[in-house]
């Protein structure tokens, strides 16, 4: 099967040079050549574990962290707000 | 006899005897670190300073006659994919070099709360990817019983801090053996615990379905001090399981009389060297002496465990690592053009090799038309060994494997083949899979390079208590199974 590294990578948000693109696809080439060793398995029960379902907790409002801390990590603030690029012209 | 080289066990037993006080304790460590962390690169973060106030912090607390947890004033160092408020977590990636986050891990804060000391943040591959330690963006750690070997992964920090003497005990992840694999190339134990039974809540996410926290240490008692610290139910995390073994005291046991081991043929045949086959099963016998009855099994989709993991794996991690976008926190590229460009940009810049290619695997696997065909399929085969695992344990109680299919390996040996790499993970990976827990215990050295060999054992879901009896009946007949190797081995690396 021929992989199209350049889409997957768009898909991704990653930007992979022409001579990148050749190595990862040859190496991907042999990780699914790996993987394809995988026997047919057919299945109409749930693929979740009826013995461990997850349980999400309450919904309970709490005191959370101070916004001026969580921006302590942001690569770019002004006035109490995270800075991006133009989103709309 | 220096204070760094004595076991947890030992030094909780003369700390609350006060023949040593937790801040000589500490310093002790940070000198051996000191003299030899140049040498094998275990840390990405000290914590000097802290570590000794915290160590102050519990001497008082000890002087004044408060009631302490048997590892306060203990020394532990934390992998760095594992929250630490206020010290930087980097998940040994550019993409995360400036994060300090604002909150503690689940596991950290039950630390905090029991007066444990922290060392600082341990090396690892990038964002847990790999099984040697190689693919870390700000150094290679090198395996503290010859440096021109790899200390395996991705716990490599974890393991070689451990067993140079660095940090008394430690904590690791391991999604596909990467606590197990190092501790067998760096000669001490490590325990991947059930899934969920310690919580994941501020691990950095990598495959969410198959990571999990656990300890590595120098001795079993260790292992299961550490783990008793940091296990148990927590609300913050929604794959946590309530209270299976709320009220055991974990220990190192020593009596296995009657118990059936098995031992599944598959993990002894074609790819594991001579020597760790023998080893293993010198071991094997050892158990035997004691009264173990040895019982060969079968798990006859071992053969597709590797590829199911590395579907999952990277399925997963294509989507947990999608949050890394250069926005909130963390790296962001210098120039761009737009958003998407600032996303792009960030994500090839800050991400190395090993990451992207498991990011356009699991983008590959995920992508439409692909999805039955792999994920779903991969998703199905998880069922089926879990399957062939509770069949087996029906009729045993433990089953025994080597760690690992060979010693460590030369640094660079294995960076170009991907799939070579890969293969390291053969024994370890098909108890992610099931969520099983494991440990690895050291059962002697390679005499063709001098290198530790591990052995795993494995037991039913919540049975962690299993391994302590096996792991601590090995190590009651052998003697001390984890010598910090005080002359370390220093070859040219060519």
């Amino acid at each position: 099967m021929k992989i199209d590294v350049k889409r997957l990578a768009k898909l991704a948000h990653l930007q992979i040079s022409a001579e990148q693109e050749k190595v990862y696809a040859a190496q991907m080439q042999d990780i699914l050549e790996m993987v394809e060793k995988l026997p047919q398995l057919e299945s109409k029960e749930s693929l979740v574990d009826p013995n461990n379902p997850m349980t999400l907790r309450k919904d309970i409002p709490e005191n959370s962290y101070k916004r001026d801390v969580i921006l302590q990590n942001a690569p770019q603030t002004q006035a109490g707000c995270i800075v991006v690029p133009k989103v709309m012209d | 006899m220096e204070l760094f080289e004595h076991t947890a066990a030992q030094l909780s037993d003369m700390l609350a005897k006060k023949e040593c006080s937790s801040e000589e304790l500490t310093a002790s460590v940070f000198d051996r670190i000191h003299s030899i962390e140049p040498e094998i690169g275990a840390y990405i973060t000290l914590c000097e300073d802290l570590a000794l106030k915290q160590a102050k912090d519990v001497d008082a607390r000890r002087i004044s006659g408060e009631e302490l947890a048997p590892l306060a004033g203990i020394p532990i160092g934390v992998k760095d994919n594992i929250c630490t408020k206020d010290i930087l977590t980097t998940c040994a990636s550019k993409m995360l070099y400036n994060f300090v986050p604002p909150y503690d891990a689940t596991v950290i804060q039950k630390l905090r709360a029991q007066g444990v000391v922290i060392s600082g943040k341990l090396n690892m591959d990038e964002f847990a990817m790999g099984s040697s330690c190689e693919t870390s963006y700000f150094k290679k750690t090198r395996n503290p019983y010859n440096t021109a070997y790899v200390p395996g992964g991705s716990s490599g920090g974890s393991a070689a801090a451990v067993a140079a003497g660095e940090a008394v005990l430690s904590l690791g992840s391991d999604t596909g053996g990467s606590i197990r694999l190092p501790s067998s190339y760096c000669g001490v134990i490590g325990l991947k615990p059930t899934y969920g039974s310690v919580s994941r809540f501020g691990l950095v996410a990598f495959a969410s379905s198959l990571d999990q926290i656990g300890p590595i240490g120098r001795s079993v008692s260790d292992v299961a001090m550490l783990y008793q610290a940091i296990y148990g139910y927590d609300p913050h995390d929604a794959t946590s399981v309530a209270a299976k073994h709320e009220s055991t005291t974990f220990h190192a046991g020593n009596n296995i009389k009657g118990k059936i081991i098995g031992i599944p043929k598959e993990y002894f045949m074609s790819g594991i060297s001579t020597e760790v086959h023998d080893l293993v099963m010198k071991a094997a016998k050892v158990f035997e002496e004691n009264g173990a009855i040895l019982k060969e099994v079968s798990l006859p989709s071992t053969d597709y465990a590797l590829s199911a993991y590395y579907i999952i794996s990277s399925a997963e991690a294509s989507s947990n690592l999608a949050r890394f976008d250069g926005v909130k926190y963390g790296y962001r590229a210098e120039k761009f053009d737009n958003l998407i460009d600032m996303y792009e940009r960030t994500r090839s810049q800050g991400f190395g090799d090993e990451v992207k290619r498991r990011i356009l695997l699991g983008t590959f696997v995920l992508s439409s038309g692909y999805y039955d065909a792999y994920y779903k399929r991969a998703k199905l085969l998880q069922k089926q060994i879990l399957q062939e695992f509770n069949d087996i344990f029906a009729s045993c109680d433990l089953l025994l494997t080597p760690t690992g299919t060979d010693t460590a390996f030369r640094i660079g040996e294995k960076m170009g083949d991907p799939l070579k790499m890969y293969q390291n993970d053969i024994c370890t990976v098909t108890v992610n899979i099931a969520g099983l827990p494991a440990i690895s215990v050291p059962c002697g050295m390679a005499a063709s390079n001098g290198m530790p060999v591990g052995m795993q054992l494995i037991a039913p879901k919540f049975e962690e208590q299993r391994l302590f009896d096996a792991a601590g009946c090995y190590e009651a007949n052998i003697g001390n199974l984890c010598q910090i190797p005080m002359d370390i081995k220093k070859e040219v690396i060519s």
